[in-house]
């Protein structure tokens, strides 16, 4: 190991470094992890800061469907308005979606999940309800509901989240069930502690590493969700986002002629999905180099 | 044994289709607005409103609707399409075959490719070959299904215009020019699926793989002096398939989201273009019987992996 505080016998040179603090140093360390993390806050740095870097894509302009030059570094769509701007504005919607649906869903999936692992009473009943909703076809559900629902940022979130939970449900319902037969639990039971103050001081810290990870794929696939019923035209038309983009170009018919329309949304979701991959893989390294 | 194990597959089978009919229904009555009357003139008098609640059977109690819907179910009545006036299992059924076309197409060459790729990397694990393949893997997984699409679309169908970027068949053709037509209308659309799905399977392959290959049993076949390629084919693959397929028919709901994504840019007339096409529409049934009708397709093929398992694995029987 190339750990800078050499362990003997179990006993850390440096016994005040938390566990936290442990993965951090190795987190550091990796470039690819670093690198991934940079990538993710510069994209949220663009979706804060769109007013400032492009104005808003609206209305027509004189240079339609040109291909990328020095004054559209994204080219122009058949309208005339700058793919770039499009791209920036679309981050923000992309992102907002993407976290939001996820925060969503990982709030729901953490209670589940945890109630599930807690309350043995329920956990069969919950475990069909997430097992059944792990077995339907997502896309088509959440199709159907959005377009019932009506098109609008806050219809993407909540139908991305509605159906997006099981999944964290699963994995920490699967860690949470490791955590319950601990001696720790028992002696919180013994002395009398509540079920929720045990679930909050115990339980949910215990399952906090898992949601660490799941938090970052589950918004990588909240924005792939957000993309693809964007590109089917249930996104809110009266803003971008990186499915958007895609959808107008599919309608304009500028799909089969104008490369860079559909290029420049797709390597946005493409870096944004790839950096958040690695990123989780990097902090799971982070956290076994701990174990050995 | 085996006739408790084919019950409780098909037990399992039908609970899930009950689960997604009745989430179907429920989503759709909870929502806020009444479905039928979101296509109707917003400005209707109050008389033709209520005429029209009644007509379509809104005004009843919620569970009498739902029993009314389960019975017209089961009779393979999925409601009538608002803009094309047609039943809509009538409209469906007519896309299914190209769907399944599609997508079973493409489940088998990502399986016939995939396979290989998997023992390719895992008897080199950690070396280049293996980098790449896992490298690879995961950026195929991070592809959006659109994307590749569009790529494809552009580079062979636009640039070198090789394969037609549209359409599902040549209708002039007849014979077998019909069937070399229906292939050649395949390949984009098919390859975009399995450059989608092949990352997670080849993954899965390997891991699996790598965790047969420590197997006592692949250590006595060593010692037996069974050559290096038979130990690999024929006991490890044979073990890690089990679990590579489980997982391919978990995938199999994404699979059917990737072929709604896939044929709206091929304008290939299966169930996903039909799907992109409703919601133009505000085709409300038409959404509601394709995601039935996509549960039951998932529901069916993945009874048929359990089943076909079942019956080669005698593992899968007793546990």
């Amino acid at each position: 190991m190339t750990d800078t505080t050499p362990v003997v016998g179990g006993l850390s040179a440096a016994p005040d470094l938390t566990p936290a603090q442990r993965t951090w140093r190795a987190f550091r360390r990796n470039p690819l992890g670093t690198g991934s993390a940079a990538v993710l806050l510069a994209l949220i740095l663009v979706a804060l800061c769109a007013p400032l870097i492009a104005p808003f894509p609206e209305g027509y302009g004189t240079d339609t469907s040109l291909p990328p030059s020095s004054a559209h570094w994204f080219g122009t769509d058949d309208l005339g308005q700058d793919v770039f701007a499009q791209v920036v504005w679309g981050t923000r919607v992309s992102v907002l979606v993407g976290v939001s649906a996820s925060a969503l869903a990982i709030v729901i999936g953490l209670l589940v999940g945890v109630a599930a692992a807690y309350f043995r009473r329920i956990d069969g009943p919950l475990g069909v309800l997430v097992d059944l909703s792990l077995s339907l076809p997502v896309l088509p559900l959440m199709i159907l509901v959005a377009a019932l629902a009506g098109p609008s940022v806050q219809t993407l979130v909540v139908v991305i989240a509605l159906f997006s939970w099981p999944e964290v449900a699963r994995v920490v319902r699967a860690q949470a069930l490791s955590i319950v037969p601990l001696p720790y639990i028992s002696a919180a039971k013994v002395v009398g502690g509540s079920a929720l103050w045990i679930i909050r001081k115990h339980m949910l810290p215990g399952v906090m590493p898992i949601v660490a990870v799941s938090v970052v794929m589950t918004t990588s696939r909240a924005v792939l969700s957000e993309a693809g019923l964007s590109f089917l035209g249930l996104g809110d038309p009266n803003s971008w986002s990186w499915g958007a983009i895609m959808h107008k170009a599919q309608l304009s018919g500028s799909l089969a002629t104008a490369w860079w329309t559909t290029l420049f949304p797709s390597l946005a979701i493409l870096l944004l999905v790839v950096a958040a991959t690695l990123l989780s893989v990097a902090y799971n390294d982070a956290r076994n180099h701990r174990a050995h | 044994m085996r006739l408790k194990f084919v019950g409780i597959r098909l037990l399992r089978g039908l609970l899930t289709l009950w689960f997604a009919v009745t989430v179907a229904f429920f989503l759709v009555r909870l929502l806020p607005g009444d479905p039928v009357l979101a296509v109707a003139d917003p400005n209707m008098t109050e008389e033709l409103r209520a005429k029209l609640l009644a007509d379509f059977g809104l005004d009843r109690p919620l569970f009498v609707q739902y029993a009314e819907y389960m019975v017209q179910l089961l009779q393979g009545n999925m409601g009538i399409s608002f803009r094309q006036a047609l039943p809509v299992t009538e409209v469906l059924l007519e896309r299914l075959p190209w769907t399944l076309i599609l997508t079973m197409s493409a489940l088998a060459v990502t399986v016939i490719v995939g396979i290989p790729l998997g023992v390719l990397a895992a008897t080199r694990a950690h070396r280049l070959t293996d980098r790449i393949v896992q490298v690879t893997g995961i950026t195929a997984q991070s592809l959006f299904v659109p994307s590749i699409g569009v790529f494809l679309l552009y580079t062979l169908g636009v640039v070198i215009p090789i394969f037609p970027i549209g359409g599902a068949i040549n209708l002039d053709a007849t014979g077998f020019d019909a069937t070399l037509s229906m292939l050649h209308h395949l390949v984009l659309p098919g390859l975009s699926l399995v450059l989608i799905q092949l990352g997670n399977f080849v993954l899965s392959m390997r891991s699996t793989l790598l965790e047969a290959l420590g197997e006592d049993y692949v250590a006595l076949a060593k010692a037996k002096g069974v050559r290096p390629r038979a130990v690999v084919w024929k006991h490890a693959v044979r073990n890690a398939l089990l679990p590579t397929t489980t997982l391919a028919g978990l995938q199999l709901g994404a699979l059917f989201g990737g072929a709604i994504l896939t044929e709206t840019i091929y304008a290939y007339p299966g169930i996903g273009r039909a799907i992109y096409e409703a919601v133009g529409q505000q085709d409300y049934p038409v959404l509601q019987g394709a995601f039935i009708l996509l549960a039951a397709a998932v529901v069916v093929a993945n009874l048929i992996t359990d089943l076909a398992y079942g019956f080669l694995d005698p593992r899968v029987r007793t546990s």
